[in-house]
């Protein structure tokens, strides 16, 4: 019998270092003469520096050096280059790095801090993105059409705060008005969020006498950096390492390359020396990036059974000071703006915006828990005015294969997975049918909302991912692949894809945890969850390559053709007879013969991975293909709500996922409930809240807060198995689909139970009273 | 991290503790006293305050008292919320300590510290100021007992270098039909949008509010508005509601507006609660 790992709940490579607390974070790691580098940050959310003054600073205890943005005129960006690692001339936000001090040790470095005196001329400061869309706002960059640009499709706006504006043209949007019953229109806002990962970013950097840049991060796309750094500051691509060890929680946030530029330069600064710059959690929320905000506005029709006709969706993304990755975003929210419906007549402009906010970066769900905030929230007002049922509604609408998305990309079983069977599942599993509006008592309500999703990567259309496979001398193999363990356990999913395809045990299976750029295959980034898809079939290949190897050593010394043979369980036998075989461990490092002689030698499986057949986003109608395939789920919550002080419990959180494929059933439950968790934090209490001066007013876990152990519903998850053809065992990603229905299923269950329509987050208690208030008057 | 160094000093006295915060003083070494040290260590961490010594009072024996003594109660300031829950000689007293931070924080915070700290909401002097509890206070020259009404006018009021050793609870509140409600934004453990403590002692409801004004009190002419048991509910609240002795609070953790659609329930519950 052969092993059998795909389909298992396979323990952790992890689990024993992470349970034991001997797994060591990037933090961990202890250098003799390390600096360390402390963050003077802004004050002021717009404003000029009129001076910086750091005399007294540069005289305290142990302070080496003091950088600002002036000693680096460099701009940095993975979209558009529009960012000063340090604030330079200006600041755009409140909390941006505007100075370093380097000092001998931490508590050195943060006491100068205090005494570096920076004067502001406050500028007039922008808050909302619809403010900024405006005519004659205050602009944030004097010129965006000058940056320089590091894709080709993005379309900064000249002479206004629009980084980004994608437009999907798709059908007729006056002949799908024309065969609407009912239209419906309105508006949405979502503020932005915090990451809030366990490990606060930090970084180490060091510059060698020999010119090598060596940087240890807590990040998820190590080879992003060296790109970054090697472009910034014009060093050879190859002179730069870095290395990251395993990461404490990323979603999305560590994405964004932003300290590691800083501590370069701050090392530079006294010579290469190793200086360390860790944010504390105030930092983590308001100098580094963090969720986008949203104001969207949707009008969406249906004719007289109930299908859509047309969408006009227009999202504003709120990216904040700079456009990172935001513009991404935007990009992501149109070309997947109808949800998982079919509708032949969309029109969507989607703008990446500037504001004096945090700048954003990605975050769970790359934009997709907001826009179907908005679109799953109309759903629900269509279906109520035309005293439809939601959940028939969507089904009704349910894309299949033969439609094709909001680019124009054609479906396929395979492609796009089946939402139907999804729905079906989702309704027995929260009782549709015993009612979604149950009243308790005079003052208690039970409800249900609903809410599909859907999703799809959005990397560039070469990105790439390589593995490599090693056999050991004692027919065990390692594993090493660039992707970062951000804590799915994605490492070990990769671990089991390898030991089905060699048919071995996986606990033979040793996988390299650490990534190094310069020992690792090349991985485009730990984002979007792809690693799976993406690492998995540069897996699969590095395995075949070693297989392949192995068969033809075996061949010459057994005298049969490869063909004949095949491998498990750490063997390479005969097909037709199992019993005639020899071990991976004699050939795997040569074959000695019994004189003596050898040959053969290492065997060294290589695999690598491209993505097949993505193109661009046609500028003017959106047409192109963004991605490989799609996820497709429906989510459910179910709350009690009392009605004399709008406070609410949430009961029952339901995930129903087209997985294609589970591979580990417990990793899969962990990562989808995760991922519902943090879309509860988000719909009912996660917010950045600005002053009207662009202050932060929750930049600390005492004031911004997440969901906690306890506060969780009873969570459900289950599967549709469509298989996804070209994916490892036809798995399709499931890392960050948990959170995408959830504000939305939330509001909509909610909206119902208050009789008021919720169309903002975060749903407190106070926003329900406050929108019944306005509803009085 | 605490970006400074501090001396730390642990007295074993009353009189050694004032001295020292005297001595200390006087070498411009900025001096606090130190009970659980949670607000200490919290803000000493992002620079919102600064002190070269910290005088940790928890070896003092007057402040680690617990106990009845004739028809008192007696606290020491160095009791922690947790070991006043544990022995629960006032359940109001109790309930009020359990709702702030979480337990393990509960472990550390002293009811001293909670009533004399920094951060506004100091709950658990909520239901000293309803049981009109004294508090012995210790300074370089005299120690005296006073009212709490007297040294709490929205926060403690002592003189330079004074040191709080105890509370004095009279014995007949702790056992008198009582009401605790605290109400968060969203999470179970969060500052107060508004804690409510009340009791009713002969007839009469006592009420007290944290996080509804920026500052904790006894709502004295509240009481008299929602003291009047022939009234409709409803119409005695919204007097009540007009007697507050500031403006309702307007913060993150909700309007003034909403805090006082949240009071008038608190209250009505309370009322419904306590007249049963």
């Amino acid at each position: 019998m052969d092993y059998i790992s795909v389909g298992e709940s396979v323990p952790r490579k992890d689990a024993w270092e992470k349970a034991s607390g001997a797994a060591r974070y990037n933090s961990d790691r202890i250098q003799p003469g390390l600096l360390h580098g402390a963050l003077v940050t802004s004050t002021c959310a717009h404003g000029l520096i009129k001076s910086i003054d750091l005399g007294a600073a540069l005289t305290m205890p142990g302070v080496i050096n003091i950088i600002t943005g002036a000693d680096f005129p460099v701009l940095s960006g993975p979209v558009l280059e529009d960012h000063p690692p340090l604030a330079s001339g200006k600041v755009r936000y409140y909390g941006e790095p505007v100075a370093v001090v380097i000092a001998a040790t931490e508590a050195q470095a943060v006491a100068a801090v205090g005494a570096v005196n920076i004067e502001y001329e406050a500028l007039p400061i922008v808050t909302s993105p619809l403010d900024s869309f405006k005519p004659g706002a205050p602009l944030i960059h004097e010129r965006v059409d000058l940056y320089k640009r590091m894709v080709s499709d993005v379309y900064p706006e000249k002479d206004t705060n629009i980084a980004d504006h994608i437009k999907i043209r798709k059908g007729d949007l006056p002949k799908g008005w024309a065969a609407s019953h009912t239209i419906i229109e309105a508006e949405y806002d979502l503020p932005q969020a915090d990451h809030i990962a366990m490990e606060t970013r930090n970084v180490q950097a060091e510059i060698l006498p020999g010119d090598e840049v060596v940087i240890h991060s807590s990040s998820q796309t190590p080879f992003s950096i060296r790109k970054e750094i090697s472009s910034c500051f014009g060093i050879d691509l190859g002179k730069i390492t870095v290395h990251v060890p395993l990461v404490g929680g990323g979603f999305g946030g560590k994405a964004a390359v932003q300290l590691e530029l800083i501590a370069y330069m701050a090392s530079l600064s006294v010579g290469g020396r190793p200086v360390k710059i860790a944010n504390t959690r105030e930092q983590d929320i308001s100098t580094s990036p963090s969720q986008l905000g949203l104001h969207a506005r949707i009008k969406l029709g249906a004719d007289q059974s109930g299908r859509f006709t047309a969408l006009e969706a227009i999202f504003m993304v709120d990216s904040g000071a700079y456009c990172d990755i935001g513009s991404r975003m935007a990009k992501s929210m149109a070309m997947n703006c109808t949800g998982p419906y079919r509708i032949d007549n969309v029109w969507c402009d989607s703008y990446c915006i500037y504001t004096n906010h945090i700048y954003a970066t990605s975050f769970r769900g790359f934009g997709h828990l907001e826009f179907t905030f908005a679109l799953e929230r109309s759903l629900d007002k269509l279906a109520a005015q035309m005293q439809l049922d939601p959940l028939e509604l969507r089904r009704r609408n349910a894309l299949k294969a033969g439609d094709s998305s909001p680019t124009q990309v054609a479906l396929t079983t395979s492609n796009l997975g089946n939402l139907e069977a999804c729905l079906d599942k989702l309704k027995s599993l929260i009782n549709w049918d015993q009612g979604r509006y149950i009243s308790i008592d005079a003052n208690t309500v039970r409800s249900k909302g609903i809410s599909c999703l859907w999703k799809t990567s959005n990397s560039p259309t070469d990105a790439f991912s390589g593995a490599m496979v090693i056999i050991n001398p004692d027919g065990s193999i390692n594993l090493i692949v660039g992707a970062v363990e951000i804590g799915p356990g994605m490492l070990t999913t990769l671990a089991q894809i390898l030991a089905e395809k060699m048919k071995m045990d996986i606990n033979r299976i040793h996988v390299h945890m650490p990534v190094d750029t310069r020992v690792s295959p090349h991985h485009w980034k730990t984002v979007g969850s792809m690693t799976t898809y993406m690492v998995g079939k540069a897996v699969l290949e590095a395995a075949q390559d070693a297989i392949n190897q192995l068969l033809s050593l075996a061949a010459m010394v057994l005298k049969v053709s490869p063909s004949d043979l095949d491998v498990a369980r750490e063997r390479v036998y005969l097909k037709d007879n199992p019993d005639y075989y020899m071990d991976i461990a004699d050939i795997g490092h040569a074959y000695k013969y019994p004189d003596g002689n050898s040959v053969g030698g290492q065997v060294i499986g290589r695999g690598s991975f491209v993505m097949r057949h993505l193109t661009p986003l046609d500028p003017n109608t959106g047409r192109g293909r963004p991605g490989p395939a799609w996820t497709v789920g429906a989510q459910a919550v179910e709350v009690e709500y009392n009605r004399r002080d709008h406070s609410y419990k949430i009961l029952k959180a339901v995930t129903v996922l087209d997985a294609g494929k589970v591979i580990n059933p417990k990793h899969a439950r962990g990562v989808i409930t995760g991922g519902v968790s943090m879309g509860l934090g988000v719909a009912t209490r996660e917010e950045i809240i600005y002053d009207e001066q662009g202050q932060i007013g929750t930049s600390s876990l005492r004031t911004y807060k997440v969901l906690h152990c306890g506060q969780q519903p009873e969570y459900v998850v289950d599967y549709v198995e469509t298989p996804l053809l070209d994916s490892p065992y036809g798995a399709r990603p499931i890392g960050e689909h948990g959170i995408i229905g959830m504000p939305a299923a939330l509001a909509n269950s909610l909206s119902l139970a208050a009789g008021i329509e919720l169309d903002q987050l975060p749903l407190t208690p106070e926003l329900i009273w406050k929108r019944l208030e306005e509803e009085k008057r | 991290m605490i970006p400074f160094d501090f001396e730390y000093y642990q007295p074993a006295s009353i009189a050694e503790a004032v001295q020292l915060y005297n001595d200390l003083q006087q070498n411009g070494k900025a001096p606090m006293y130190y009970g659980g040290g949670t607000e200490i260590i919290t803000m000493a961490r992002n620079s919102s305050i600064k002190t070269q010594a910290v005088i940790d009072i928890k070896q003092i024996p007057e402040c680690q008292q617990l106990e009845t003594k004739g028809q008192s109660l007696i606290i020491g300031a160095a009791v922690t919320l947790t070991a006043i829950a544990e022995a629960n000689p006032f359940p109001l007293l109790t309930q009020a300590g359990s709702r702030v931070a979480d337990h393990s924080v509960q472990n550390k915070i002293t009811l001293g510290g909670n009533v004399c700290g920094t951060i506004i909401y100091h709950e658990a002097v909520l239901p000293l100021l309803l049981a009109d509890s004294e508090v012995c206070i210790s300074g370089i020259n005299e120690s005296r007992t006073e009212s709490i009404h007297t040294v709490f006018d929205q926060q403690m009021r002592l003189n330079n270098g004074e040191l709080v050793v105890q509370f004095k609870i009279p014995l007949e509140y702790t056992s008198l039909p009582h009401w605790h409600v605290k109400k968060t934004k969203l999470e179970k453990i969060d500052y107060p949008l508004i804690t409510l403590c009340a009791l009713k002692k002969d007839g009469a409801i006592r009420i007290a509010l944290s996080g509804a004004c920026s500052f904790p009190f006894r709502g004295r002419a509240m009481e008299k508005a929602l003291n009047q048991p022939g009234e409709d509910l409803s119409k005695r609240v919204a007097q009540a509601l007009q007697q507050l002795p500031g403006p309702l609070q307007d913060t993150v953790a909700g309007s003034s507006n909403y805090r006082r659609f949240v009071l008038g329930n608190l209250l009505e519950d309370a009322i419904d609660g306590l007249e049963g």
